[in-house]
């Protein structure tokens, strides 16, 4: 609870201190901002507490998934060194809205009642929209953000439709009252309109995580977005999304599982198909990374199938390995292409050669991603997996299994073009802060690979 | 909770207030225009520009600080209705409320700084 | 029955069991980090010294290993917990292990010295060093590890090296495709594995060897479970050890530096896929449907891959195709239960394939790269150690006694005869190819004149002493490592046998028979008698064609040099030529063309054109435009309400 408010503080006063003359100070300030949020969030560990009226429960599930999302935009905020440099006047107003928009990922993982989890994606989304449209002169931004509106709009609409027909049914927007009506449907003949809600809602948000078949915005936005937000995009609205999916699926409607769940076992395959598949024809690498963010909301959803001693964990697991990778990999791919013109594969080569820090930081973030042992992606999809193995979904599992051999192909390109390929370019500046970022997110992503232990049992 | 039963009688008030508001408007535009005095001529029936003759098209781009302007008037003016109901109240509510309203006031001054500071209401 | 025996000083035990992987990870660490800026001297020290203190620490842990005792484990600590999986960071050290430990520091060890000469021209000599540590640490975790997650890290490591060093000499494209190939057909194996460590954790709540075999036996013999873990356990080794029809990538692999060949793709890692089924004996025990399999399986790539092996005229190729055939050999003794004989062939392959790999890196270094056969000739006299050293390591594949390879490969064949004779018919024909092809490769290469150019004869030249010395050691190895094992009519202490044996007693209880009996002296002697005539026979012929009538292999592909073949030889050569080798080596062709090109490869290539093709499609859908976005969810959104509605 303190996080959200000090967030919001936090928030305003960094506008303020956009006002300085010089914007050297901001970077830093945010960084102790979002490191006291680090820090104070964990004081509601162990200590579960119903906000406003049950509007919000800060739990242990809500604090670690906070804690993975403040740790998230910690983690990409350096490397937003080329905005500072080039004296960008709206830097103060990126960091802020970044950080309200904080506030509603926070709230979309300690909602106790559904209308918080509305207002919470809404906020996160609509400053998204605005994220996304940041850079005002371009035309390929300006049209991610007008897509991303359009049709973001379209998945509210309907999530809201499928909110109010929920409400409709059980009479109530509080969760505990929603799933109690839930799991007790004989008594009623509204439960159509129940299902149909739910069927809404579970639209609504597979739209937000990027699952198919409704994940056509995300290879668009993403690649017309700037780097830096399209990284905040892939990791800390995915983060909160799948969080959110989960608890609504495991703590709203459990009692309507045998309804959701062919659904939702189907848009996992869907999505992890079309993900895998799309992100091999790619040859940008914004856009691959797009299609790869697909792909892993894919497998996210795998665990939300299951619901067992491990799933929890595992999707914890799943979002910090994946956030440390994504953070590595676009961080890499802003640095290279503020210097080198374009986005694609080629932009890469020979980047062993002049760059070997940044090679390497790319290499492990892939083979992260690919889930090559001793990194942190490989256990998180042995934790995911194990999870759905004990829930009985074996089948599911070699498919997820077969797409992620699809993934090596598409992964390693990259490498291959850094390391195998003559350089096409000059050697390039990294600024000492994003060189130690890059530098700790591969560490962090080996011990994440060789003590998955001290990460997977927290909740 | 005492569940009443509703019928369609009972939502007879709203349409009725539906009805009187929509046949107000429609009774006032329709009364001017029958019994205001009307003159035709071509001078009179170009769009009125202040006197001076029209130029272009009138669907041309707007400065967006107009539209910064009224979106503005719009966010501040909203904040009434938030302080109506603590005026109403506000003996009830106590020091709590005051120390709410003054905290909510206090955001949107930090605002209503910003903005200026900003340079968002100049003009040039 | 599986009582683990922990020393009394436990913590020193730990500490070495730690360390000998860590050692050849720390180099690692050095050799990558400092890759150009060190001196070769220093890259050549910390590479080969640390996986020679690895070797001393195995011998020491092998020398005070507890005779008789069924092993025990040393726990570094709690690796991974959730809920009710936990696997512990644990060592096995037991003789499985040890052997093999002793196999991949001391095998390993001979090889980074070998490396050491072989690639001390190479601009990237310290990143390959780096490389073959990183290797020699993953496969050490494989074999030592103390459970199957532990095993599963080390064989996606070891994966991960072998593509790493096939792709060593990265400028050239051919190189980039066979290591991606190695890599994505392994993970296709992977996926096996990995859904059998699941299944394996699923039915006895653990993955940690010891628990899981002592739960074992609570399972019905062949129920549906235990046959399902060990097929898909057996796909994963399809894949590491390249067996039918997962095996093409080996011989693509050889693209790589030729002590890579040896150490990864002879010696150690394709082993790991019999060192699997060997670790799960107990499972496959219980499994006869997969052990029929697993015969089946290997003794037709022992034949197939022999049958390839036969005509191709990269000297390294003969000797892949040949590494396929002896694993499929290994795979047919793990079929027919001889859990132990397996074993036996393994090492004695890694001593004489290993020391034939590195002989044909030694003449590919003479002739400054070249590696077809058909432009060797004669290089007896200039490279005399070489030459001596691969006909022993030649005479030992062929199996001719004394040499290891003829103690283990009559094991295995007695061992088939007795399950069944068909079997031990196909099994002594691949023995006859393999005999064949490889005094083939002899004959080509070091007898008759030379076939090559001025320069390349001008530079001939024997290897240096730290190429030479591996060679020697090699092939004394493979002189003598078949009397670990002598066969019955010779000795009654099968030293290597009863070393390993308490690591079968649990199989042993579950099927007695497959263990107990032997078959007569005279039989056996018998055996022993064709298996050795055949491999003279085929040796003669070899002769015959090749140095008698100096033969030479015809380009590839033209019509006319199969005919000036067949029309200069006499009368009998003509007979032979055309009722044996000319429907062999059509055969051989034949299989090559159609079966590996024709059939495995658009399959797996088939694969990857779905994706392409379905990522087009995709494409297609993918326009760009709102509009037509907004149309297919609203669809989707249908979709589902409907298919919800009608399938209830």
């Amino acid at each position: 609870m303190t996080s959200i408010i000090l967030l919001s503080v936090f928030g305003i006063i960094n506008l303020f201190l956009g006002f300085l003359k010089s914007n050297k100070i901001l970077l830093p300030a945010v960084i102790i901002f979002l490191a006291i949020v680090f820090g104070v969030n964990f004081l509601d560990w162990n200590n579960p507490q119903s906000h406003f009226n049950n509007m919000l429960t800060i739990d242990n599930f809500a604090v670690a998934f906070s804690a993975v999302m403040v740790l998230s935009l910690a983690l990409i905020l350096p490397f937003s060194r080329s905005y500072i440099n080039s004296g960008n006047p709206h830097l103060a107003e990126f960091y802020s809205i970044l950080m309200f928009s904080l506030v509603g990922a926070i709230m979309m993982v300690s909602y106790e009642n559904i209308i918080m989890l509305f207002l919470g994606i809404e906020i996160l989304s609509i400053a998204m929209y605005v994220m996304a449209g940041s850079h005002k002169k371009e035309l390929r931004s300006n049209e991610a953000a007008l897509k991303y509106l359009l049709m973001g709009s379209f998945a509210t609409g309907i999530l809201l439709f499928g909110f109010a027909l929920i409400y409709g049914a059980s009479g109530s927007f509080n969760i505990a009252e929603i799933a109690s009506f839930s799991s007790n449907t004989t008594a009623t003949d509204l439960l159509p309109m129940m299902e149909i809600g739910v069927l809404l809602v579970l639209v609504g948000i597979c739209f937000k995580i990027g699952a198919a078949p409704f994940h056509f915005w995300t290879p668009d936005v993403y690649e017309g977005t700037p780097t830096l937000f399209t990284t905040y995009m892939s990791t800390v609205v995915k983060t909160a999304g799948i969080a959110a999916f989960y608890k609504l699926v495991w703590a709203v409607f459990p009692g309507l599982n045998e309804f959701w769940y062919p659904t939702l076992v189907a848009i996992t395959v869907l999505t992890l198909v079309i993900g895998n598949i799309g992100a091999a024809i790619q040859t940008s690498f914004k856009r691959m990374m797009a299609y790869s963010s697909i792909a892993h909301a894919g497998y996210l959803l795998i665990a939300l199938t299951s619901f067992n001693d491990y799933s929890e964990n595992a999707v914890l697991f799943y979002a910090l390995s994946y956030t440390v990778a994504t953070v590595a990999a676009f961080g890499v791919l802003k640095l290279v292409s503020d210097q080198r013109e374009g986005e694609t594969y080629e932009m890469f080569n020979g980047l062993g050669r002049t760059n070997p820090l940044l090679a390497f930081a790319m290499t492990v973030a892939m083979c992260s991603l690919a889930s090559i042992p001793l990194t942190g992606g490989f256990f998180a999809k042995f934790f995911i997996f194990g999870s759905a193995i004990e829930a009985g979904a074996v089948w599911l599992v070699v498919v997820a299994i077969l797409m992620s051999a699809v993934s090596i192909y598409y992964y390693f390109r990259v490498v291959m073009a850094m390391y195998m390929k003559e350089p096409v370019g000059e050697k390039v500046a990294v600024d000492g802060f994003a060189a130690f970022m890059l530098i700790f997110l591969s560490i962090f992503t080996f011990i994440m690979g060789i003590f998955p232990g001290w990460f997977n049992n927290w909740l | 909770m005492e569940q009443a039963i509703y019928t369609p009688y009972d939502y007879l008030p709203i349409i009725v207030q539906f009805l009187a508001a929509a046949g107000f408007v429609a009774f006032a535009m329709g009364v001017t225009h029958l019994i205001g005095p009307k003159r035709h001529s071509k001078v009179k029936d170009e769009a009125w520009e202040c006197g001076i003759p029209t130029v272009g098209n009138a669907r041309t781009p707007i400065s967006y600080k107009y539209f910064m302007t009224a979106i503005l008037f719009v966010i501040f003016d909203i904040e009434i209705i938030f302080m109506y109901p603590w005026a109403v109240n506000f003996k009830v509510l106590g020091t709590e409320g005051f120390l709410q309203m003054i905290t909510f006031m206090g955001l949107l001054m930090a605002g209503f700084v910003y903005v200026i500071k900003k340079g968002i209401l100049k003009w040039e | 029955m599986q009582q683990i025996q922990v020393p009394e000083n436990n913590a020193a035990m730990a500490l070495i069991c730690l360390l000998i992987p860590l050692l050849p990870f720390i180099g690692f660490v050095i050799n990558g980090l400092g890759n150009g800026k060190l001196p070769k001297s220093v890259v050549t020290l910390v590479g080969c010294g640390s996986v020679l203190v690895s070797f001393l620490l195995s011998i020491y842990l092998f020398i005070s290993f507890p005779a008789g005792s069924v092993g025990y484990t040393t726990e570094i600590f709690n690796w991974i917990k959730v809920g009710s999986l936990s696997i512990p960071f644990a060592f096995q050290i037991d003789q499985l292990s040890l052997i093999m430990l002793l196999l991949v520091t001391g095998v390993g060890f001979i090889i980074h010295v070998y490396s050491a000469g072989y690639m001390s021209h190479d601009p990237g000599f310290g990143k390959f060093f780096a490389f073959l540590n990183l290797f020699i640490f993953s496969m050490l975790l494989l074999v030592m590890g103390a459970n199957y997650a532990m095993m599963f890290i080390g064989w996606e490591g070891v994966g991960l090296c072998s593509y790493l060093l096939i792709g060593f000499w990265n400028k050239v494209t051919p190189y980039n495709n066979a290591a991606k190939k190695a890599f994505i057909m392994n993970r296709i194996g992977d996926l096996g594995f990995l859904l059998a460590i699941f299944l394996i954790f699923m039915t006895y709540g653990s993955v940690t060897y010891s628990e899981v075999f002592t739960q074992a036996p609570t399972l019905p013999v062949s129920s549906e479970m235990i046959t399902a873990i060990t097929l898909l356990l057996f796909v994963g080794a399809m894949g590491k050890s390249a067996q039918l029809p997962l095996y093409t990538w080996l011989p693509d692999a050889m693209a790589g530096p030729t002590p890579v060949s040896a150490l990864i793709h002879a010696a150690t890692m394709v082993t790991a896929g019999i060192y699997m089924v060997l670790r799960s004996n107990v499972l496959y025990t219980m499994a006869p449907i997969t052990l029929e399999f697993v015969a089946i399986i290997g003794l037709a790539t022992a034949v197939f891959a022999a049958s390839i092996g036969l005509f191709q005229n990269d000297i390294k190729k003969v000797l892949a195709y040949s590494t396929v055939s002896q694993l499929g050999y290994m795979f047919l003794a793990l079929g027919v239960m001889a859990y132990s004989t397996s074993f036996f062939h393994v090492l004695t392959h890694a001593f004489f394939k290993a020391l034939l790999f590195l002989g044909a890196g030694s003449v590919i270094h003479a002739m400054s790269g070249e590696q077809d056969m058909r432009n060797m000739g004669g290089l007896r006299k200039a490279l005399p150690v070489t030459f001596i050293t691969m006909l022993i390591g030649t005479l030992a594949i062929s199996g001719i006694p004394p040499f290891a390879g003829f103690f283990s490969k009559d094991e295995i064949l007695a061992h088939v005869f007795e399950h069944n004779k068909i079997m031990w018919a196909f099994g002594l024909l691949a023995s006859f190819m393999t005999s064949f092809y490889m005094f083939r490769l002899m004959f080509l290469t070091f007898f008759g004149g030379f076939r090559g150019t001025e320069e390349q004869r001008h530079h001939l030249h024997e290897s240096p002493k730290s190429m030479t010395l591996p060679l020697i050691i090699l092939a004394i190895l493979s002189t003598i490592g078949g009397f670990m094992g002598l066969p019955p009519v010779f000795s009654e202490n099968h030293s290597l046998g009863n070393f390993l044996a308490p690591l079968f007693t649990a199989s042993q209880q579950l099927n007695p028979e497959a263990f107990g009996h032997h078959m007569d002296h005279a039989t056996e002697y018998m055996l022993m008698g064709i298996s050795v005539v055949v491999a003279l026979i085929a040796a003669i012929i070899a002769y015959v064609i090749y140095v008698s009538k100096k033969s030479v292999p015809a380009a590839e592909g033209t019509e006319t040099g199969l005919h000036k073949l067949i029309y200069n030889k006499y009368y009998i050569d003509e007979l032979y030529d055309s009722i044996i080798v000319k429907p062999v080596m059509g055969l051989s062709t034949g299989l090559y063309r159609f079966v590996e090109k024709g059939i495995i490869d658009p399959v797996v290539h088939g694969f990857g054109r779905i994706t392409m093709g379905g990522g087009r499609g995709l494409r297609v859908l993918q326009s760009g435009a709102i509009g037509s976005y907004l149309l297919t969810m609203v669809a989707g959104i249908i979709l589902i309400l409907v298919l919800n509605y009608i399938m209830r």
